[in-house]
């Protein structure tokens, strides 16, 4: 199977020295692709940044104008998380647009794995606002570009940190599902089960809050007896993932237990759920310890195109499972309230 | 009598937040809750010595320079970002009907509308929102 790659993209200009969200993690999850030996089956798709037009689809016209600005005139701090350079708008842009060239390559060749490796990550941004470390929404650009398009378009994020900005964006449109597991509480405060969608898209929103020391079961658990009903009913044309390594539980900003050999059982998982070859791309999005990302990307990018690999055990016996009972009745609970409640409104 | 009211006031540790949180002791009636909502971001997870987990003394003897009682002051910390942390003072726990904010965050540079804290509490507050200006401290 080919795995189809954006880049190599330079963003060694998007830098804030002793931030955590550096250069060295494209390095770092450029060595784990080198370390699969694809050679042939490896497809480098040139980079190209997102247009304005593209970019419209999910971000206000006076925050991309801000952004812009604020990059030309030198950068610097945008709340206690986020930064930027003069750099950082023309590499957002192509972080951006990485996904949008991938899926045009996957869908070019019907075949194959895409994964998106850009920084700075998006799953953060929200519509209007820059946060969490992150300046466009990669994944949401390429999800809302396929949407658009008529596509039904499953988000998978296992990120570590639940992905308000990708729910935010996405809250009311019926052609995406977004499904989150994450550690809670947490950066970013969000994602509590009862957050379940919008009007025009009630059980568009999945969204199941772990707790600190969740280990592989759990979150295998979480996405198939929680997610997976809902992502069968939903019928996706496509599967986008947010892969954050952050979970690893080496990573420095959270404290899940998961292992390298965890991320590549979830890779797995998600690549079933994909209708059909060509249709599965994984964007990077967290992951700060710079050997967990290299080792968690190997992993998961080996298991799904069926390269040998040796890996870390899988963790497991970690706290969740009461913790996935009670999601499961919180959103059960949610839904009907909204369908309950839509239905009076549509009663003569 | 006005009805008690419950006041949520961002607090970074920053001068500026700090004059926030004075003028909030000054015009505070003395029946009203004062909550001090410090948000949680990403970094702070790096830090050795987290400094979310008391009210910083500091804050207290502020309220006592300024004659509040401070059996009605508390201490919060929201996991998220500074604006979407006051924001969420709305809602329960907290249900705040006043948000107080400085002008200037820790990080912000003067007259930037991106990052703005306080100009992004007032797009989207639902409740009024009080702006305190960095000058207000010493003056």
């Amino acid at each position: 199977m080919v795995l189809v790659v954006n880049g190599p993209c330079d963003d060694s200009g998007h830098e804030d020295p002793g931030h955590p969200e550096r250069p060295g993690r494209s390095i770092a999850a450029r060595s784990a692709i080198a370390d699969l030996h694809l050679e042939s089956d490896l497809i480098t798709v040139a980079p190209r940044a997102a247009s304005r037009a593209e970019l419209l689809l999910v971000h206000q016209g006076n925050y991309l104008d801000e952004l812009g600005a604020f990059c030309y005139d030198g950068g610097g701090d945008i709340d206690q998380d986020t930064y930027a350079t003069y750099d950082s708008w023309s590499i957002a842009q192509h972080a951006a647009g990485g996904g949008l060239a991938v899926i045009e390559e996957l869908r070019d060749r019907n075949e194959g794995v895409g994964f998106v490796v850009t920084r700075p990550p998006g799953h953060h941004a929200l519509r209007d606002r820059a946060m969490g470390f992150c300046l466009l929404n990669n994944i949401a650009v390429s999800a809302a570009a396929l949407s658009h398009q008529g596509e039904r378009v499953l988000i998978i994020d296992w990120d570590v940190h639940h992905g308000n900005g990708t729910q935010q964006i996405f809250w009311n449109d019926p052609n995406v599902l977004y499904v989150s597991t994450h550690q809670s509480p947490l950066f970013p405060g969000t994602g509590a089960a009862g957050e379940v969608g919008g009007w025009q898209a009630i059980d568009g929103t999945v969204n199941i809050p772990l707790p600190l020391g969740a280990t592989g079961d759990i979150l295998q658990r979480a996405f198939e007896e929680v997610a997976g009903p809902v992502v069968e009913h939903f019928g996706p044309t496509w599967v986008l993932v947010s892969a954050g390594f952050d979970g690893h539980r080496a990573d420095p900003l959270a404290e899940f237990e998961l292992t390298s050999g965890d991320f590549s059982r979830l890779t797995q998982l998600v690549a079933s759920l994909a209708p059909r070859p060509g249709r599965l791309a994984l964007f990077l999005e967290g992951g700060y310890d710079l050997d967990a990302l290299r080792s968690s990307i190997h992993a998961s990018l080996a298991a799904v195109l069926g390269v040998s690999y040796t890996t870390e055990p899988h963790s497991h016996g970690g706290p969740g499972v009461d913790q996935l009972l009670h999601v499961r009745h919180e959103r059960r609970v949610a839904v009907e309230t909204l369908r309950s409640l839509e239905a009076q409104e549509d009663a003569p | 009598m006005t009805a008690p009211r419950t006041i949520a006031v961002g607090y970074d540790a920053s001068p500026d937040s700090e004059s926030a949180v004075l003028w909030t002791f000054h015009n505070a009636e003395p029946h009203d809750s004062v909550i001090i909502v410090h948000a949680i971001g990403l970094l702070e997870h790096l830090r050795t010595t987290p400094s979310h987990h008391e009210m910083p003394p500091r804050l207290s003897e502020l309220a006592r320079a300024c004659g509040f009682d401070e059996r009605h002051l508390h201490w919060y910390v929201d996991d998220g970002d500074a604006c979407s942390a006051l924001l969420r003072a709305v809602a329960p726990p907290i249900n705040a009907s006043l948000l107080v904010v400085g002008s200037r965050g820790l990080s912000h540079r003067a007259g930037l509308p991106l990052g703005s804290t306080s100009l992004e509490v007032v797009q989207h507050a639902t409740i009024p929102v009080v702006v305190v200006p960095t000058s207000y401290a010493s003056s």
